[in-house]
C-alpha cells in the first residue's frame, strides 16, 4: 500500500513537470467550465422562457370571457416541459424534443418545437455540454495523459529497478492508476460543484457526480492497464486511441441505429390510421342522437324516471360529450402507449450496449438521475395528457349541469339561448395549475441501478485484468 | 515514380496493422452505407402504406358529408417529403424537422408544427450513416494510420536506410502517405459506391460525395504529412492532430452554434401558435364582418359574396381560419428566417471545421439538410393554399353538393427533381 501511494505521488510529480499534462489538464477544465457556463445559461433561459409562457397559457385561458364550455374544450390549453435543474449539466433529450403540446378535445396532439431545430446545426456529433466533455472528451485527456506512465518506465528501464526493489509489477499499475484518478477529479471537481448547487436534491446530486467519478475510475484504470501491457508508450497510445473511438464514437451510434432497425417502431400518423378504424365504434360526441349513446340515452332516462331528454334535470348533450371524451381517450392512450412502448423497446435495445461500452452506461445514468430521459419524456407526454383529460371532462360536467338541453339546442338559431349557454369565466378554474417535474428521486435513483451496476462491473472487470497481470519479460 | 508506387503499395500490403485499419473502415462504412439504406427503405415504405391509408381515409371522411365545409372539416390530406437517392447516405435533419404531415383546411399555423418524429432517445446518440464515417471516423482513420509515418521507421532503424535510398529527398514519406490516403478513401467510398447503384443516385451526385471524401480525407493526410515532417515523436504527433480532430469536430461547431444563436434572434415557436390560436378562437365571438373584411383584403375577389346572414356559415368559419393565419404570418415566417439565416451563418462557421463542412455539403447533395426541411415545408405551405384556392369557389358561390366534385381535390406534389430511390 506504501508502495503504491508512493508510486502514485511521483507520477503526479512527473506530470507537474510535464507540459503536455499540464496542458492537456487545462484544456480539459477549461472546456468543461466554458460548456458549464454556456449550458447553463441556454437551460436557464430555456427554463424561464418556458415557465413563462405556461404561466401566460393558464392565465389567458382564465382570462377567457364567458362562452360556451365546449367552444373552451376546443379553445384548448398549452402545456410546456420545464427543464429540470441538472439540464444545466446534461440537457438529454431535451433539444431533440418538441418542449410544448397543444392540448384541445378529441385530440392528442405531438410535442413542438423541439430546440435542435432551431440551432444552427453545426455541432451535429455532439453539442459541447458538461456531460459531453465528461462523458466524450475527459477520457481522451486521461489517455492522453496516461498512456505512456508505465510503457514509459519499461521503455526507460527504470521498471527493472523499481522491481529490483521489491515493488510489484500490480503495485505499479495500481499507484499509476491512482495518480491519474486524481487528474480525473480535477476534470470531475467543477461538475460536481455544479451538480451539488444546482438545486437539485443531494442524494441526486451527489449520486450524479460519483457516477461520473466511476466512467472515469474505469477509464484510468484502462489506460494505466494498457500501458502495462505494451512494450512502447505509441503502441499504447494507439491502442487507447482506438479503443476509445470504438467505444466513445462509434458504438453510441452503431448502438442507435441498431436499435431502429431491430425494433419497428411505426410514426403516430401511421398508427393514426388504425386508432381512427377503432375510434368510429366510438360515435360522435357531438352529437347527442348518435345511435352509439343509445344505451347511455335510456339508462338517463330511466335514472331520472323521465320520458324524454328534454326533461331531464341535466343536459344530455354535456352528458354524451363527456362519455365520448371518456372512450376515445381510452382508445387514444391505448394507441399512444403502444407507440411509448416501442420507442420504449428501441431505448432498450440501445442501452444493452452499453455492455460493450461504459460511455451508455454513463449517459443512462446521467440522463436518468438528471431526469432528461426518454422515460423522462413520456411521462410528460403523460402528464399532458392527463391534464388534457380533466380540463376536457371539467368543462364536460359544467356543459351538463350548468346550461340546459333547450337552451344548447336553440343556441344557434335563438340568440337569446345562445347567450344563456355562455356559462361566466369562474367556470374556466377546472383548468389545473400545471408545471411539469421529473419523477420523484427515490424512483430515479431505482432506474439509475441497472446503468449503475454496468458501470461496476466494468470497473470489477478492468481490476480484475490488473490484478492478473505479470511481471513481463523486456 | 511508379516504381516507388508499387513498393509502397507492396510494403502496405505486408503490415498487418495498417491492413487492419483499412479492413475497419471498410467494414464500418458497409456497416454505415446498410443502416442509412435499410432506414431510407423504411421511410419510403412507411411512404406508400401512408399514401394508401390516406387515400383510403379520405374516401371514408367524404362519405356521409353533405355540404363542402363540412368535407373540408373532416378530410386530411397526407403530405411527405421523399427520401432522395442519395439520403442514405446522409440522414440528415430528418429525425429533427418533420417530413410528414396529415394537412386539412383549419389553420395551417396549429398544423404544420407537429412533428411525427423518430424516437428523441435515438436521435439524441444520432444514427450511424455514412456521413458520419466520412466526416468524423475518417480522420480518426488517417491519424491512426499516419502518425507514426517517420517515427515507426526510426524505431525499427530503418528511417536513415530509406532516406538514402530514395536519394536524401522527402519523396518516400509522400509516397507512403499518398498511397494509405488512397488506400483509406477506397476502403471508405466503396460501400457507398454500391449503396448508391442500389438506389440508383444520380451519377454526377455519386461523383461529388466520392470527391467530398476524398478531398476531406486529402486533406488530413495532408495535416498529418505536415505534422509529422516536424519529426516529433509518434505520441506527440498523434495528440497533436487528435487535439486539431477535436477541436474542429466538438469544439469549434458547439461554440459557433452558441455564437450564431445569440447573433441571429428568433422569435419563440410558442409565441406563434399561443397567439394564433387567439386569433381564431376570438373570431367566434368578434363581429362577423370583422374578420370578413380581414380576409377580403387578401382575397378581395369574394366580395361580393361574403356578406355572412346566419349564425354559422362554413365560408367565414374558414375566413376566421385564414385570418389567424394571417395574423401571425410575420411571426412564422420570422421563424422561418431566423432558421434560414442560422443555417447560412453556419455554412461560414463550418470553413473553420473540415468535418462540419463534410457533413454540410453530404446532407446538401442528399437534400436532408435544413433547406431541404424548410423547402418541404414550403410545399406543405403551397398545398394548403391549393386546398384553399380548390375550396373557397365552392363555400362562396356555394353550388349544390356532389360529392363528385371532390374527386378533384388538389394533390400534393412530391417537389421537383428529387431522384428517388
Amino acid at each position: 500500500m506504501k508502495h503504491i501511494l508512493t508510486i502514485a505521488n511521483d507520477e503526479i510529480r512527473y506530470w507537474r513537470r510535464s507540459k503536455l499534462a499540464v496542458g492537456v489538464l487545462a484544456v480539459g477544465v477549461m472546456l468543461t467550465l466554458a460548456s458549464l457556463l454556456l449550458t447553463n445559461a441556454r437551460m436557464a433561459e430555456a427554463a424561464h422562457k418556458r415557465a413563462e409562457l405556461q404561466t401566460e397559457a393558464h392565465d389567458t385561458f382564465l382570462a377567457q370571457p364567458a362562452r360556451h364550455p365546449h367552444r373552451m374544450v376546443h379553445y384548448g390549453h398549452y402545456v410546456f416541459r420545464t427543464p429540470p435543474p441538472l439540464s444545466a449539466i446534461d440537457p438529454g433529450v431535451d433539444a431533440v424534443t418538441g418542449t410544448s403540446i397543444f392540448l384541445e378535445g378529441h385530440r392528442q396532439n405531438t410535442a413542438m418545437f423541439a430546440e435542435r431545430r432551431q440551432s444552427a446545426g453545426l455541432a451535429v456529433f455532439g453539442d459541447l455540454t458538461p456531460a459531453f466533455c465528461l462523458q466524450v472528451l475527459a477520457p481522451l485527456l486521461l489517455i492522453l495523459v496516461g498512456f505512456a506512465s508505465v510503457a514509459r518506465e519499461r521503455e526507460a528501464r527504470t521498471l527493472d529497478l523499481l522491481t529490483a526493489q521489491g515493488v510489484s509489477l500490480q503495485s505499479m499499475v495500481f499507484g499509476k492508476a491512482i495518480a491519474l484518478m486524481a487528474v480525473g477529479a480535477v476534470m470531475i471537481a467543477p461538475l460536481a460543484i455544479a451538480a451539488l448547487l444546482s438545486g437539485e436534491s443531494f442524494a441526486i446530486a451527489s449520486l450524479f457526480s460519483a457516477g461520473y467519478g466511476l466512467y472515469l475510475i474505469a477509464w484510468c484504470s484502462l489506460t494505466v492497464f494498457v500501458s502495462a501491457q505494451v512494450k512502447q508508450p505509441n503502441m499504447s497510445l494507439a491502442l487507447l486511441f482506438g479503443v476509445w473511438a470504438l467505444v466513445v464514437v462509434l458504438t453510441p451510434r452503431i448502438a442507435s441505429s441498431t436499435a431502429a432497425t431491430v425494433v419497428d417502431a411505426p410514426g403516430k400518423i401511421a398508427t393514426d390510421f388504425a386508432m381512427f378504424t377503432a375510434l368510429r365504434e366510438v360515435g360522435d360526441g357531438h352529437n347527442a342522437a348518435d345511435p352509439a349513446f343509445q344505451k347511455l340515452r335510456a339508462n338517463l332516462l330511466a335514472q331520472y324516471n323521465v320520458d324524454s331528454v328534454e326533461e331531464l334535470p341535466i343536459n344530455i348533450r354535456g352528458v354524451v360529450a363527456g362519455e365520448a371524451e371518456a372512450q376515445l381517450t381510452d382508445v387514444m392512450n391505448d394507441f399512444a402507449d403502444r407507440r411509448m412502448q416501442n420507442e420504449a423497446a428501441q431505448a432498450n435495445v440501445a442501452r444493452q450496449f452499453a455492455w460493450i461500452s461504459p460511455l451508455l452506461a454513463i449517459r443512462n445514468l446521467s440522463a436518468t438521475l438528471a431526469g432528461v430521459d426518454l422515460e423522462t419524456h413520456h411521462r410528460f407526454l403523460r402528464e399532458a395528457e392527463r391534464v388534457r383529460f380533466d380540463f376536457v371532462q371539467g368543462l364536460n360536467k359544467v356543459h351538463a349541469e350548468v346550461l340546459t338541453y333547450k337552451d344548447d339546442m336553440r343556441r344557434s338559431s335563438d340568440p337569446a339561448a345562445e347567450k344563456r349557454t355562455r356559462v361566466s369565466a369562474e367556470n374556466w378554474k377546472v383548468l389545473e395549475d400545471f408545471r411539469f417535474e421529473p419523477a420523484s428521486a427515490v424512483e430515479r435513483i431505482k432506474r439509475a441501478f441497472s446503468p449503475l451496476s454496468i458501470l461496476l462491473l466494468w470497473i470489477g472487470a478492468i481490476i480484475a485484468l490488473i490484478t492478473t497481470v505479470k511481471r513481463r519479460e523486456i | 515514380m511508379m516504381n516507388a508506387l508499387k513498393r509502397e503499395f507492396r510494403f502496405l500490403l505486408r503490415q498487418r496493422a495498417v491492413i487492419g485499419i483499412l479492413l475497419g473502415a471498410f467494414a464500418l462504412s458497409s456497416i454505415a452505407v446498410w443502416a442509412g439504406v435499410s432506414e431510407v427503405s423504411k421511410q419510403n415504405a412507411e411512404i406508400t402504406a401512408l399514401l394508401e391509408a390516406d387515400a383510403a381515409e379520405r374516401v371514408a371522411a367524404i362519405e356521409g358529408q353533405s355540404n363542402y365545409g363540412g368535407a373540408a372539416y373532416y378530410t386530411f390530406h397526407l403530405t411527405y417529403d421523399r427520401p432522395s437517392s442519395l439520403a442514405f447516405a446522409a440522414l440528415g435533419v430528418r429525425d429533427i424537422f418533420p417530413w410528414k404531415h396529415r394537412i386539412r383546411m383549419l389553420a395551417l399555423e396549429g398544423q404544420i408544427y407537429e412533428t411525427d418524429g423518430g424516437n428523441p432517445a435515438l436521435s439524441n446518440s444520432g444514427r450511424f450513416d455514412y456521413v458520419f464515417v466520412a466526416a468524423l471516423i475518417a480522420p480518426l482513420l488517417v491519424i491512426l494510420l499516419l502518425h507514426d509515418l517517420c517515427a515507426s521507421e526510426r524505431a525499427a532503424g530503418r528511417y536513415d536506410l530509406l532516406v538514402a535510398t530514395e536519394g536524401g529527398n522527402e519523396a518516400v514519406w509522400v509516397t507512403r502517405t499518398c498511397v494509405r490516403a488512397l488506400a483509406l478513401t477506397v476502403a471508405v467510398t466503396t460501400p457507398f459506391l454500391l449503396g448508391a447503384l442500389v438506389t440508383q443516385a444520380p451519377a454526377s451526385a455519386i461523383a461529388a460525395v466520392f470527391g467530398v471524401t476524398a478531398l476531406h480525407i486529402a486533406f488530413w493526410a495532408l495535416l498529418a504529412y505536415l505534422v509529422t515532417s516536424f519529426k516529433f515523436s509518434a505520441p506527440t504527433t498523434a495528440t497533436l492532430l487528435a487535439g486539431f480532430w477535436v477541436a474542429t469536430s466538438f469544439v469549434a461547431p458547439s461554440l459557433s452554434d452558441s455564437a450564431i444563436e445569440q447573433a441571429v434572434p428568433s422569435p419563440e415557436g410558442g409565441d406563434i401558435v399561443l397567439q394564433q390560436r387567439e386569433a381564431v378562437n376570438d373570431a367566434w365571438d368578434v363581429p362577423k364582418d370583422v374578420t370578413m373584411r380581414a380576409f377580403l383584403e387578401q382575397y378581395p375577389q369574394w366580395t361580393e359574396k361574403a356578406a355572412i346572414e346566419k349564425p354559422f356559415e362554413w365560408k367565414w368559419y374558414y375566413a376566421f381560419q385564414q385570418v389567424g393565419d394571417m395574423s401571425v404570418a410575420e411571426m412564422a415566417k420570422a421563424y422561418r428566417t431566423a432558421i434560414e439565416k442560422r443555417y447560412a451563418l453556419a455554412g461560414v462557421a463550418a470553413l473553420a471545421s473540415p468535418p462540419a463542412l463534410v457533413t454540410r455539403a453530404l446532407t446538401r447533395l442528399a437534400d436532408t439538410d435544413v433547406t431541404a426541411a424548410l423547402n418541404y415545408e414550403k410545399r406543405v405551405r403551397a398545398f394548403h393554399e391549393d386546398l384553399r384556392m380548390f375550396h373557397y369557389p365552392l363555400l362562396f358561390e356555394d353550388p349544390p353538393y356532389s360529392a363528385g366534385i371532390l374527386e378533384n381535390l388538389p394533390a400534393y406534389s412530391e417537389g421537383p427533381s428529387k431522384a428517388q430511390s
